[in-house]
């Protein structure tokens, strides 16, 4: 019964990620699309949860939902300038080489990693948060290290590509 | 095996996004759809494969927690080009930045 109730709940996220996805991708309206990338972010945070991984599901919902999301929403702020009460709209060129190549993809992708079905096992338990500190602060602190250097170098580019025209 | 199909769709809908999106914004939120559908398909198979360098404790949700950080600092610097390019060229269309300069 509870492997039932865990199956459901990862097919509702399994939906609630595409949902969000094709919102992203086909919306006309842009906020709407902006609600699409939440709902598609949270969705992977539940699939984090549901991996046994519950330190990337916070981290995922404090840097993707609370920073990526609100910093699009900036960006939508910043470059659409709505005319009158119309909210801005987006548009695609829908054509059938693109779905070809996102098709070709999915298939190429799905049948290679097929032959993994037989050794796919049960999901483990969650290490908490104590083995990715000694991880983390241990063997892989020259990576830590890096990704802290490339936070920095990515804020100074930041402000210094949008600073403005007034250097 | 569910989760690599459906992992590989999403990064497959981004793609097709990231094809046919005529907006800057929308571009780069589909191209978070597609790294959404990778970093999924990642966690998703080190934790159903059974191999020593997925068993390790707190392997994957380190790899995971730097794969955010790249992806924050890529967001970031994406939307400062976009908006820097909105502001140079007066629209955000990619079909209407047909010119290239210093």
């Amino acid at each position: 019964m509870n492997d039932t109730i865990v199956q459901i709940m990862w097919w509702v996220l399994a939906a609630g990620a595409l949902a969000g996805a094709v919102t992203v991708v086909f919306s006309r309206d842009v906020l709407r699309m902006a609600l699409g990338l939440g709902g598609f972010l949270v969705a992977l945070a539940g699939f984090y949860m549901y991996y046994a991984l519950p330190f990337l599901a916070t981290v995922q919902v404090f840097v993707y939902v609370g920073g990526v999301l609100v910093l699009i929403l900036f960006g939508i702020m910043l470059v659409h300038r709505s005319e009158g009460d119309a909210r801005p709209g987006l548009s695609s060129r829908h054509d059938p080489g693109s779905a070809a190549v996102a098709v070709g993809i999915l298939a190429l992708v799905t049948s290679m990693l097929w032959p993994l079905r037989d050794v796919m096992t049960e999901r483990p338990a969650s290490a908490g948060t104590k083995a990715i500190a000694d991880l983390l602060l241990g063997d892989l602190l020259p990576h830590f290290e890096a990704a802290g250097a490339l936070l920095l170098i990515a804020l100074v580019a930041v402000i210094v590509i949008a600073g403005g025209d007034d250097r | 095996m569910n989760i690599v199909v459906v992992a590989t769709a999403l990064f497959s809908v981004g793609l097709y996004g990231v094809l046919t999106r005529r907006d800057l914004i929308a571009v780069l939120a589909s191209v978070e759809v597609m790294l959404g559908g990778a970093s999924v398909l990642l966690v998703g198979l080190a934790r159903t494969i059974d191999m020593p360098a997925t068993q390790l404790p707190g392997g994957v949700e380190s790899v995971g927690v730097l794969i955010v950080v790249l992806a924050a600092a890529e967001a970031a610097v994406a939307l400062a080009v976009v908006i820097a390019a909105a502001r140079a060229l007066s629209t955000s269309r990619v079909d209407e930045m047909t010119e290239v300069g210093g």
